[in-house]
């Protein structure tokens, strides 16, 4: 890392290593780039959405070494070494992950702007929790907005995908 | 707005973010987990220069220490919530955290940072003040400890200054014969900053029929948390009787200094403050009787 001079208009940049959706990188960044600007703007990683850009809205929603975070208020430096999946990175190679077969057969997308959001905040509760009640689901859910659905097949989805998962079948 | 000068810092230890602190003073702004700098930066104003203090070693951890807790500033939000030592020992505390924003914030934002924020309506605020907790604090002069009912000096301002940093939260095991209540009144179920907050402490007799002792926080309601210290002084050493709650709870209202925003007015803050203390101390008292029956 380089400090500049407080005259100089060199722009300083932080050096990171992190793994990406499983592929390992080596990032020059600027200090104070969000990790959602980070992924979208230096990666090209585009499933993750701008939305309130506050911290309240859930669609920047990525995992950050196993913990959902809203990537727009964490710093891009802060995700050094670490391993970050995005909705690129649930599927395996053709075969989407459960909860996205779930979301497209139930119809739980209409915009679609919060959906990769939804997906990793369902698919992480799935991962600890395999069959949650509807109302552990919700109490799992709340830090992502919808303004299309009202909900319902979002639920009915991740309630699909958690049955799928169990190998109970698709039927809720 | 993102200009690209700012300076950027790591610290990795405590004496090295000090000395940054004291060679930059008001230009520099402290990150711990970002979800209020980044806001601020992104849509108000970015820093000459960003001190990001996580890389410094043995901030984060929750341990039992000497009677009581020792928490690290940078101990995250989930990590309290998820925390079985906070929920058996510290349910005020634990409750706050529940009530914390959403799960995507409370695995970023640290309590740390929620103090040194020091908005009125921090979520982990008034816990703090009826759990009579301590700031560990290092000035450029050295360290010192702070109970957190003088820390918080205004809107945004604490003790710590622009050249302080918060080491260490000490809260005490509130006494075995108590029960407390954290209550948030807001407008939606989730992702809500408080209208009002209460945090309500009761230490009961033998007989749960009086009160040896009790603390009420207030949130949202001043220019800091604050204690409700008249309205606890009503019902301090008297029987727990619905009209001497009611006078508690009036009591506390008058001491709540709000505002009015667009979250609500003045007056019906006042309102709320005097609802939740009734139903706060109601629901301690009732909850002791049933620890005491069993």
């Amino acid at each position: 890392m380089e400090s500049k001079s407080q005259e100089g208009k060199v722009l300083m940049m932080i050096k990171i290593n992190l793994t990406v959706n499983g592929k390992r990188k080596t990032v020059d960044l600027e200090p104070s780039l969000s990790l959602m600007d980070f992924l979208r703007d230096t990666l090209g990683i585009k499933g993750v959405k701008v939305c309130c850009n506050i911290g309240e809205c859930g669609a920047c929603t990525v995992l950050l070494d196993g913990k959902l975070v809203n990537s727009c208020v964490v710093l891009a430096a802060d995700a050094a070494d670490c391993q970050i999946v995005t909705v690129e990175g649930i599927a395996e190679g053709d075969k989407l992950h459960p909860v996205q077969e779930a979301f497209i057969e139930r119809g739980a997308a209409q915009c679609g702007y919060c959906t990769p959001g939804f997906i990793m905040v369902g698919k992480t509760l799935l991962d600890q929790n395999p069959t949650p009640t509807l109302e552990e689901i919700k109490d799992f859910i709340y830090g992502n907005i919808c303004r299309c659905t009202g909900y319902t097949k979002i639920i009915e989805a991740i309630q699909v995908a958690s049955k799928q998962m169990e190998g109970k079948g698709g039927q809720p | 707005m993102v200009t690209g000068t700012m300076d950027y810092f790591d610290p990795k230890s405590i004496s090295e973010a000090i000395s940054i602190l004291s060679k930059w003073g008001e230009r520099a702004r402290i990150i711990a987990g970002g979800t209020d700098v980044m806001v601020d930066m992104k849509h108000k104003e970015e820093p000459v220069c960003l001190v990001n203090i996580k890389r410094i070693p043995n901030m984060s951890y929750i341990k039992e220490e000497g009677g009581g807790l020792r928490m690290g500033p940078l101990t995250t939000i989930r990590e309290i919530e998820t925390s079985r030592l906070v929920r058996e020992r510290f349910p005020v505390l634990w409750e706050a955290s529940r009530q914390f924003a959403s799960l995507q914030i409370r695995n970023t934002a640290t309590i740390g940072g929620n103090i040194c924020r020091a908005s009125p309506s921090g979520e982990m605020l008034a816990p703090l003040l009826v759990l009579e907790a301590k700031a560990r604090i290092v000035l450029p002069d050295g360290e010192r400890i702070v109970p957190f009912d003088t820390f918080f000096i205004g809107p945004g301002k604490t003790v710590l200054g622009s050249n302080g940093l918060l080491k260490e939260i000490e809260i005490p095991t509130p006494p075995k014969e108590s029960c407390s209540i954290y209550l948030k009144h807001a407008v939606r179920g989730a992702m809500d900053i408080a209208i009002v907050s209460v945090a309500v402490l009761v230490t009961s007799d033998s007989k749960e029929s009086s009160a040896n002792d009790v603390r009420i926080g207030l949130g949202a309601v001043a220019p800091t948390p604050i204690r409700a210290k008249k309205a606890e002084a009503i019902l301090r050493g008297k029987s727990f009787e619905q009209r001497r709650i009611g006078e508690t709870a009036i009591e506390a209202a008058a001491e709540a200094q709000p505002i009015t925003d667009q979250r609500g007015t003045a007056e019906y803050r006042k309102w709320i403050v005097e609802a939740l203390i009734r139903r706060g101390l109601n629901e301690t008292w009732k909850a002791k009787a049933r620890k005491g029956r069993s």
